[in-house]
């Protein structure tokens, strides 16, 4: 009898999705943990730690608060990519243009802010737009053309970073070449804190980007589970061909569903340079890496919002963790490296969901068939 | 203009050498979009050799050891990919996507530990080899031969026979097109396919060093390879799975890519005052228009991208 | 003669009951002795034993799901059975991958072809037994050797063409091709005459007996009697996976076989009254849809009408536009000239949901692929033409899933759709014959003014297809028009009120079945006949 529910515990897909990420976690963290020793072994324990405690390295609970506010900070950003990149994924699509689609994101934001002097919600908006219409761009390049929407997206990453540089180039300090001061040049832009800043220690990067970014989260898995839209958008996902034949407008949402990842990963890129953690270098050269990490914080959630909310929060916690190694000792990506892991171990979860489901069913079976030998009666015409 | 022909060629040797690995994987019916991850091992690899190697070594020998190197990086990180996606039957997509980043990450991380253990100060990403690249040029006046275009060339030509010529060839290609057609004849589908991404990781590799060994003695493995591995799947798309017309979509993307290394050393173009940006969006605007155009009718393998399962019914 | 292994002499012994001879020098060149297959959940073979004698064209007989196609993958080496075993001319052999078969001179013909459509007959026939020299391919001589074997056997091919290109008929020679070039000596054919025109299925009947002329041993998967009483010697029954016996076809006849097959005397014949069909309901005028595969039209200047209380049959050959036809129709492709009109409503240009709600149901010919959402539960599924009417989803956009779940259940009590955990079960999970009562339970529940079926009843046993063709005649019996597309001729001339011929894109003629014969429709089917019809 217990055995029967610790089975049927088991063959519940939330479960066996946070069995698989802690899988996933674990050996992700092992293979760390071994590079690390690799480069140093004296130190490797100490390290791995290290990246694990983040910001809890502070003794004062104080000073820990704070930094939890920043990791939060960037974890808000990264949990819009990993949404806007699960979403496309209910339709079938791999959305890897979320990365273009938060510089685009960050361009506008940074742009209304910074050279027109617009308020938040204004930037807001305008981020909303533009990762959007480079969402659209993706869409109507799959729908009507047939172009791969993973190529697509990287060439348009790129077309991205470089077309916000020039677009940034204009408001940048003298310098540097980073983008001017948020906080001095057009405060009006700056995210509102409501006094969320006082929780984290007077963190005033704690905006409310944190929480809407979880009713973001939250609002998605409604859409998805509860409407008729989600219903569509997950057929068309599934079985493009039946929701054709059903009469649902797959081109449309192909298109509709790119936006939306689009805009959503623009907010992201808004929450975070609205907040004024961080400017824009206008002349970096590589496509910022929130928009690939969140690929792992949306395999590693199980593909569900809920779920990448804490896998989000994970991938930034040990992100931000590497920082506080010993730059001397090690390097800090040892943590990107560990994301990258993660995402690759990601890819055998189904594998290892298929055969915990047929390790079940055929335990299942044997059970079944103890008592009476007839199961396979109805089960006829399957050539 | 000389300058302008050496990139160009340069470019295209790169382009060819990684299409014609993603043009491997996908007839064995594997898409392989961690082409830039192992771009970015193989020059690992190289640039690794051509630091250490003593500078006095007999050329040939260097260049030798530098492909050598290339491939076995790009092979062996191509295993990672052919384990997951035709054993554990993983998702193509998501598997190129994590090789990618896995090799940005992996690269940064050995190149930051061996730079940090020569020096506890220097901790950048950047390898240096401007001595050992002496060895991969030549000079023609004022044309930088690298003998990389040659292995390139050599390579397009291979393939074409390999593919049409050979048996191995017919079977890769069947495997792509109708696994379950070969697997009733006799033909280890795996095996092909493992073949597939195994070359297609050994061209890959080869393809990184000549990237970044292309007009720079050093390089810093932060930045990757620029999605030049996708640049490869788009020129490959163009041309149609096809090793010679890969060829020459590769010439017209190595055209434009090379733009942006010299377009100030054109009157003309200089005195445009367009902001480089706008040159080094050029290959990526050009390939998403490309794409556009062809992908309509495209004939990739019919079954490239569905994990082939024996067993099922 | 005395077998210098007696231990070995008695096994054979032991299963050879008929056999006087030993080991080395059978009577049989294939016996398959007391197979056992399973499947998670169900068990294909259950003791089967089949034994081919040489020479001999041997007829697998079965009902679809009754376990040939599995049997005959485990001789070919795609499965190993788990109990039982294999011989060859006596003795026993392990046969582990196709390559196996192959060595013992086993080869099949697979009911879906396994040919590379881009490459060439030629290279198709030698994939896998390429002769090379210094690993570059020698075409030339395997030329030589394909145009010897085509033209002792009467198997014409043009080496060099593309399969892609090619009919279906000499698709099915290049497979034959394939096998002689191998020098197999054991031919398997899965359901070899389904995609082939009445004259090809002669011509097939015809080189089947030349190969067994010479010397070549056939085994023949089908369920068609009237094939297999045509050109077998002998013949053995499956049923639902289990043996049912073996008989000579000189001392049988239909009936007995079909006995044997099905279990019980079946009336595939559906019964139906006579009924003055009605107002006209769907009417095409001209209409002409354009081929994906090919460059031409597939569908050429098309018009008739389909009636209230009538079922018009489009009979055909797969692939003479049927396909492109309902494509047309149902608005999953574009028209590029004519006119549709339903009900009075002129729909040309309407998409596929405004033809759904204008009172057209259709239930596509690939399940899989149209039919259903496999990965969405049973529920879902039932609702995938109405989850947006008012019944089921608020002005808000939410589902209301309450009430899909109620008329879920409804449905499945309705139409007797079984599946494991009821409204809650993924589609992906449950049998062929249920997948499709599930959509025709949702196409017929709709209320339709039209009901257009492709091929409603392939891949399913008889007890499926009687209860299909009840529901299509009560449609017809309620005054909703009913088309049906059918490539099976006994269905067309059972179910049908009247019935169009297609023939490469055309109508080419128009009967009642009453005043029809099989053969008859056979030569229009070929096209080798036409009438000038026209609404």
């Amino acid at each position: 009898m217990n055995n029967k529910t610790k089975s049927s515990f088991l063959s519940k897909p939330a479960v066996q999705s946070t069995l698989a990420a802690l899988l996933c976690i674990v050996i992700g963290l092992l293979v760390g943990y071994i590079a690390l020793l690799i480069i140093n072994p004296k130190g490797a324990t100490e390290a791995i730690i290290t990246i694990l405690k983040n910001y809890f390295t502070y003794p004062s609970p104080k000073a820990a608060m704070k930094y939890l506010g920043n990791t939060l900070v960037k974890a808000a950003p990264l949990l819009m990519c990993a949404l806007s990149i699960q979403f496309c994924y209910q339709a079938g699509l791999f959305n890897i243009g979320a990365a273009g689609q938060y510089v685009a994101g960050a361009g506008a934001a940074l742009y209304c802010a910074l050279a027109l002097h617009l308020p938040w919600i204004v930037c807001l908006i305008a981020a909303f737009v533009a990762g959007g219409v480079f969402g659209i761009i993706v869409g109507l390049l799959k729908s009507y053309l047939n172009v791969n929407e993973v190529i697509s997206g990287i060439m348009l990453n790129w077309i991205g970073l470089y077309s916000v540089n020039m677009l940034l180039s204009g408001v940048k300090e003298t310098a540097s070449p980073y983008t001017v001061q948020l906080a001095s040049t057009n405060p009006s832009a700056l995210l509102p804190s409501l006094g969320m800043e006082k929780l984290f220690s007077n963190n005033k990067y704690v905006t409310i980007a944190i929480p809407l970014a979880v009713i973001i989260a939250i609002v998605l898995k409604i859409v998805l589970s509860k409407t008729v839209f989600g219903y569509e958008i997950r057929a068309t996902g599934i079985a493009k061909d039946a929701a054709r034949y059903s009469g649902m407008k797959e081109k449309k949402n192909v298109i509709i569903t790119l936006f939306i990842g689009g805009a959503l990963a623009g907010l992201g890129a808004a929450f975070l340079f609205l907040s004024g953690y961080e400017q824009w270098s206008v002349t970096q050269s590589s496509v910022p890496s929130m928009g690939f990490n969140g690929i792992a914080a949306t395999f590693l959630g199980g593909l569900d919002p809920i779920g990448t909310i804490f896998a989000s929060y994970f991938i930034q916690h040990i992100t931000s963790g590497g920082s506080y190694l010993d730059k001397n000792i090690y390097p800090s990506q040892i943590s990107d490296f560990i994301s990258a892991i993660i995402i690759y171990l990601c890819g055998f979860v189904l594998f290892f969901k298929l055969h915990l489901n047929s390790y079940l069913r055929s335990k299942e079976e044997r059970e079944k068939q103890k008592p009476s030998v007839k199961a396979n009666k109805e089960e006829g015409g399957n050539n | 203009m000389v300058l302008l022909l050496q990139y160009t060629l340069l470019f295209a040797s790169v382009l060819i050498l990684v299409a014609l690995g993603g043009c491997f994987s996908e007839h064995s019916g594997v898409i392989n979009l961690g082409l830039e991850g192992i771009m970015v091992i193989g020059a690992l690899g190289g640039a690794l050799t051509l630091k250490y190697i003593n500078p006095a070594t007999p050329k040939a020998l260097i260049l030798f050891a530098v492909l050598g190197a290339s491939i076995v990086c790009g092979v062996l990180y191509s295993v990672l990919l052919a384990v997951a996606c035709i054993n554990l039957k993983a998702d193509q997509t998501l598997v190129g996507t994590a090789l990618n980043m896995l090799a940005a990450a992996a690269a940064t991380v050995i190149v930051k530990s061996i730079n940090m253990a020569e020096n506890p100060d220097n901790v950048s990403s950047t390898v240096q080899y401007m001595a050992g690249k002496k060895a991969l040029v030549v000079n023609f006046g004022s044309f930088q031969f690298n003998w990389f275009m040659l292995v390139a060339l050599i390579m397009l030509i291979l393939a074409y026979i390999i593919l049409y010529k050979t048996r191995f060839g017919l079977r890769l290609m069947a495997c792509g097109e109708h696994p379950q057609a070969a697997d009733s004849v006799g033909i280890n589908v795996y095996k092909m396919r493992w073949s597939g991404v195994l070359i297609s990781g050994m061209l890959a590799g080869i393809g990184g060093i000549v990237y970044i060994t292309a007009g720079v003695s050093e390089w810093k493995f932060e930045v990757g390879v620029a999605g030049f591995g996708f640049l490869a799947l788009a020129v490959m798309i163009f041309g149609q799975w096809k090793p010679l017309n890969i060829g020459l979509a590769a010439l017209l993307f190595g055209f434009f890519r090379a733009l942006s290394n010299v377009y100030s050393g054109f009157d003309f173009l200089a005195a445009l005052n367009i902001p480089g940006s706008v040159y080094n969006m050029m290959p990526y605007i050009i390939s998403l228009i490309v794409l556009a155009f062809t992908s309509s009718n495209s004939r990739a393998p019919k079954a490239e991208g569905i994990p082939y399962d024996k067993g099922s019914r | 003669m005395i077998h210098s292994l007696p231990a070995f002499f008695l096994t054979i012994r032991k299963y050879n009951v008929e056999g006087k001879q030993v080991a080395g020098n059978s009577e049989y060149a294939i016996e398959m002795l007391n197979i056992t297959k399973r499947f998670p959940g169900i068990i294909a073979n259950d003791n089967v034993t089949v034994q081919l004698k040489k020479g001999e064209i041997h007829a697998l007989l079965g009902e679809n799901g009754a376990g040939k196609s599995t049997l005959m993958s485990v001789l070919f080496g795609l499965y190993q059975a788990e109990e039982g075993i294999i011989k060859k001319d006596g003795v026993e052999v392990k046969i582990n991958n196709p390559n196996d078969a192959n060595d013992l001179g086993i080869g099949m013909v697979h009911q879906h072809f396994k040919l590379v459509q881009c490459f060439t007959v030629l290279d198709n026939i030698i994939l896998g037994d390429e002769t090379t020299k210094y690993g570059f391919l020698q075409k030339d001589e395997a030329r030589k050797k394909i145009l010897a074997l085509s033209d002792k056997y009467g198997l014409k091919v043009d080496p060099d063409a593309k399969i892609e290109d090619i009919t279906v008929g000499m698709q099915q020679r290049t497979e034959i091709l394939k096998m002689l070039y191998r020098d197999n000596e054991i031919l398997i054919f899965d359901e070899p005459t389904a995609v082939l025109t009445p004259a090809e299925i002669d011509e097939l009947m015809e080189i089947m007996r030349n190969l067994s002329k010479e010397g070549k041993s056939i085994l023949f998967i089908s369920h068609k009697l009237a094939e297999i009483m045509a050109v077998a010697d002998r013949c053995s029954v499956l049923r639902r996976g289990k043996y049912i016996g073996t008989v000579n076809i000189a001392d049988t006849n239909q009936d007995e076989l079909s006995r044997m097959m099905v279990g019980r005397d079946v009336q595939l014949v559906a019964t139906k009254e006579d009924k003055e069909p009605g107002d006209v309901i769907l009417h095409v005028e001209n209409m002409t849809v354009p081929s994906k595969l090919h460059h031409n039209n597939a569908v050429k200047n098309v018009s008739f009408d389909v009636r209230a209380g009538e079922i018009v049959c489009i009979a055909g050959i797969d692939g003479n536009g049927q396909t492109e036809l309902v494509y047309g129709l149902s608005g999953l492709e574009n028209c590029t000239s004519g006119k549709i009109t339903l009900s009075g409503k002129d729909i040309t240009h309407a998409s596929i949901r405004e033809r759904s709600t204008s009172g057209m149901s259709h239930i596509p010919e690939d399940r899989h692929k149209h039919g259903l959402v496999l990965d969405y539960s049973l529920a879902y599924n039932l609702v995938l033409q109405r989850y947006f009417e008012p019944q089921f989803s608020t002005k808000a956009g939410f589902l209301k899933k309450a009430e899909i779940n109620k008329y879920a259940e409804k449905l499945i009590e309705q139409y007797d759709i079984r599946s494991g955990q009821g409204a809650s079960t993924i589609a992906r999970s449950m049998s062929g014959g249920n997948q499709q009562k599930a959509i025709i339970a949702r196409e017929i529940d709709k209320n339709p003014n039209l009901l257009i079926a492709v091929q409603p009843t392939r891949g399913l046993d008889v007890g499926a297809i009687e209860y299909i063709h009840k529901q299509l005649i009560k449609q017809r019996d309620e005054g909703h028009a009913v088309l049906l597309v059918s490539l099976e001729l006994e269905e067309v001339m059972s179910v049908s009120d009247r019935i169009l011929v297609m023939y490469e894109g055309e109508i080419v003629g128009e009967f009642d079945p009453k005043k029809t014969t099989p053969e008859e429709l056979g030569l229009y089917m070929a096209g080798a006949k036409r009438q000038e019809v026209g609404a």
